[in-house]
């Protein structure tokens, strides 16, 4: 065991390899030391932790005071009978039924058009779609706040050149159309990233085929539509779930634009979330909420990194 | 698993355990042994210029006093210590607590002093001879269980409203006439014919800026009809005080700037400010944007009372206190001497633009403004703690009150407001642990 030991810590500083033994066997058990320590902290400040949270949804705790105690699924059941968890998740479902199709839909197109465009300017266009994923939420936010301005914001001076006066549109003030001027916003933010990451995908594929749908008289939209975008399941995919992802815990965003206004008409459950904790000092119901959109995620997630290593192990 | 595995994981295991054991046993044999350094930590979250100015005053008396003491001022950023509330609570329940912090009086020190992490400083308090230069009300949203938590600083006048002087009087509007809901209505009028289509601006973008001028209206329906409010003693949606305060709110938002979900409260001021807008109900904290653009109080723009709100005072209060398990308990007394003391006070208000919470402040030391407000505030009928700045209900209601304020300024259904307002008091039924006595 000594020898083991000595064998192990020493050998990466000494670089000192015994006949018959490669290097590698050696350099794997250092590295798989490194590993292990950054996946026992990682498991203790991320799991750990997810874990406690999923407790304190549990325990009898109060506002500040945390008690060990079970309490059952009290919290649970507040959430059933929170009319705001309802409206809530109501509204990360429109999210992911419009947003989601939304930035992928125009991503698509973006990326085609890029595509179409060829070299010819594609790093410029690239930039600047990509610019704005790369700007932060609260700021995105704010800009979207003066663009949506009833009486001076540039959207309803647009559609007043355009249409006439009676086109103002009340954009953040109206419940009924807040949330759509939530995921319009979103959208613009997010397709810029879905554009680049399609765009990958088409070069991915190999020009041969492109070559051969050509000579067999392929026209353009017949080249996109039955060879190219086909091929982009993949890209989709994994932009799907990260659209997902992000229509589940999405805040920043929502925050800043509206704080979840009017009234309750545009809270999302992280929104929700952070409110109940902070605001109202009930932190088990917090907790309580963090665990379902937790679910949500991961019922998300982890199927599709089953499905994703299965489809490299083919 | 490979055995080459099963040894790399034991080995991870002890060299974590080795690590973060050996770490703490240097903090606990070494860090925690040494003497500590004369500090002082505070937190609070007065980043902006004047407030940091402001701040800084109030700690100069404090070095002058006792100069051996370092003072670390850690400000979180975030307007009405919006952010600074989540902090806290974070820390304080991790046994993180600084010296001292920020706290709006009243409700908002509630789940601190329920999870018993605030210490009892009514000997201070009789020491310093405060029993007799703060008024009752501000002395009540300090006390919990009749024993004193903590010092107030400063007070902030919430029913105040701002108008753009230049405006009243090319119209010929006496600001005499807007003591009165009707009178005030009437002044709309007559601009909105004169070419002002939206008289009063309003902000909205974070909710609170609607509830407080709601806030405002339901202290217009007299001090009795607050005082239950804020005690959870409401509850029938068809009382006649909640619905005519609705309906006034109703009526006040025909004149309203249609783009307020877009905007922020200073942004509202400075349509008043430019002239744009001729009237807003805002906190006094808004003196500081008037005079920030220039302006001279009293010849291009005024304040008064909220309509129907002469002779009270609706209180906004900060204050500090003494956290159990600070690290430097007695440099947190020496903070909380200066605090309430009236060279502190006075050193502290006249750049942040509130008002000393003693009734003894030196009024020379104050602006126009000020002093007008010191004198309603020694000479107030009745003082009131706001609801929407942290003090007069529980948090829940509070929080509650935001969302229904915001939903009745876009649907404008007095029957739903009135009904929302009594099922938040029914929802917060348990943390109405405060008995208001204001008048």
């Amino acid at each position: 065991m000594e020898a083991l030991l000595n064998e192990i810590i020493f050998l990466p500083i000494i670089h000192k390899v015994p006949p018959g033994r490669n290097m590698s066997s050696y350099g794997s058990i250092p590295l798989t030391i490194i590993l292990m320590v950054s996946l026992v902290t990682a498991f203790f400040f991320i799991y750990g932790l997810i874990g406690w949270n999923v407790l304190l949804s549990f325990t009898k705790s109060m506002g500040l005071i945390t008690s060990y105690e079970l309490a059952g699924s009290i919290q649970y059941m507040k959430a059933g009978s929170d009319p705001v968890f309802q409206i809530s998740l109501k509204n990360n479902l429109m999210l992911i039924m419009l947003f989601i199709p939304g930035s992928i839909g125009l991503g698509l197109l973006l990326a085609v058009l890029l595509d179409i465009a060829g070299s010819k300017g594609e790093t410029l266009y690239r930039t600047i779609y990509l610019l704005p994923f790369s700007l932060s939420f609260v700021i995105t936010a704010s800009m979207w706040a003066w663009m949506y301005n009833y009486s001076y914001g540039v959207v309803n001076t647009l559609l007043t050149a355009l249409l006439g006066r009676a086109f103002q549109i009340n954009w953040l003030g109206d419940p009924n159309i807040a949330l759509y001027s939530v995921i319009l916003a979103l959208i613009w933010q997010f397709s810029g990233y879905t554009a680049l990451v399609f765009l990958a995908g088409i070069k991915s594929i190999p020009e041969s085929q492109i070559n051969a749908a050509r000579i067999d008289g392929a026209s353009a939209f017949q080249l996109y539509t039955k060879i190219v975008i086909p091929q982009l399941k993949p890209w989709i995919l994994s932009a799907f779930v990260v659209l997902m992802v992000f229509a589940l815990k999405a805040f920043d965003f929502i925050y800043v634009l509206t704080n979840g206004g009017p009234g309750v008409s545009t809270y999302v459950l992280a929104l929700l979330m952070f409110r109940r904790a902070f605001f109202e000092t009930d932190f088990p119901y917090g907790a309580a909420l963090a665990t379902i959109l937790f679910t949500m995620v991961i019922s998300v997630v982890v199927p599709y990194l089953l499905l994703s290593s299965r489809g490299r192990e083919k | 698993m490979a055995i080459k595995t099963v040894y790399a994981l034991v080995i991870a295991v002890i060299v974590t355990a080795v690590v973060v054991g050996g770490g703490l046993y240097y903090y606990y044999t070494t860090v925690l042994a040494k003497p500590r350094a004369n500090l002082l930590e505070i937190y609070h979250w007065w980043t902006s210029g004047g407030e940091k100015a402001a701040i800084d005053a109030l700690v100069a008396v404090f070095q002058a006093k006792y100069p051996d003491v370092g003072v670390i001022q850690s400000p979180v950023a975030g307007g009405a210590g919006y952010v600074m509330k989540a902090v806290m609570k974070a820390m304080v329940a991790a046994g993180e607590a600084p010296d001292a912090f920020q706290v709006h009086a009243g409700y908002e020190m509630k789940p601190y002093i329920d999870a018993g992490y605030l210490d009892p400083i009514d000997d201070l308090w009789a020491q310093q001879g405060w029993e007799e230069v703060f008024p009752p009300v501000v002395k009540d949203m300090v006390k919990w269980g009749g024993r004193y938590y903590a010092v107030p600083v400063n007070i902030h006048r919430a029913n105040v409203l701002w108008y753009n002087k230049h405006i009243l009087d090319q119209y010929g509007i006496d600001p005499a006439t807007l003591e009165t809901w009707d009178g005030f209505f009437a002044a709309c009028e007559k601009l909105r014919a004169a070419g002002i289509r939206h008289p009063i601006a309003m902000g909205g973008i974070g909710k609170w800026e609607i509830a407080h001028a709601l806030e405002q209206i339901f202290v217009s329906q007299g001090i009795e009809f607050y005082q239950d409010l804020i005690n959870g003693k409401l509850t029938d949606p068809n009382d006649s005080r909640l619905v005519k305060a609705l309906q006034i709110f109703n009526r006040y938002l025909d004149y309203v700037n249609p783009d307020y979900a877009t905007l922020t409260w200073d942004q509202a001021v400075a349509r008043v400010i430019r002239g744009e807008a001729a009237f807003t109900i805002m906190g006094d904290w808004a003196n500081g944007e008037f005079l920030v653009a220039g302006k001279v109080f009293g010849v291009d723009y005024g304040a008064i009372p909220v309509p129907g709100t002469k002779g009270i005072y609706v209180l906004v209060v900060d204050c500090f206190e003494r956290p159990k398990g600070a690290r430097h308990p007695e440099n947190s007394i020496k903070w909380l001497i200066v605090v309430g003391s009236r060279e502190g006070q006075d050193a502290f208000n006249p750049i942040k633009g509130s008002i000393p919470a003693r009734l003894d402040a030196d009024i020379t030391k104050y602006g126009p403004y000020q002093r007008q407000a010191i004198n309603d505030f020694r000479n107030a009928k009745y003082m009131a703690p706001s609801i929407v700045h942290g003090s007069g209900a529980p948090e829940k209601f509070a929080s509650a009150f935001n969302d229904i304020s915001s939903a009745f300024a876009s649907n404008r259904d007095v029957s739903a407001a009135c009904r929302g307002i009594i099922d938040a008091i029914n929802a917060a039924k348990d943390e109405y642990v405060k008995e208001w006595r204001l008048y």
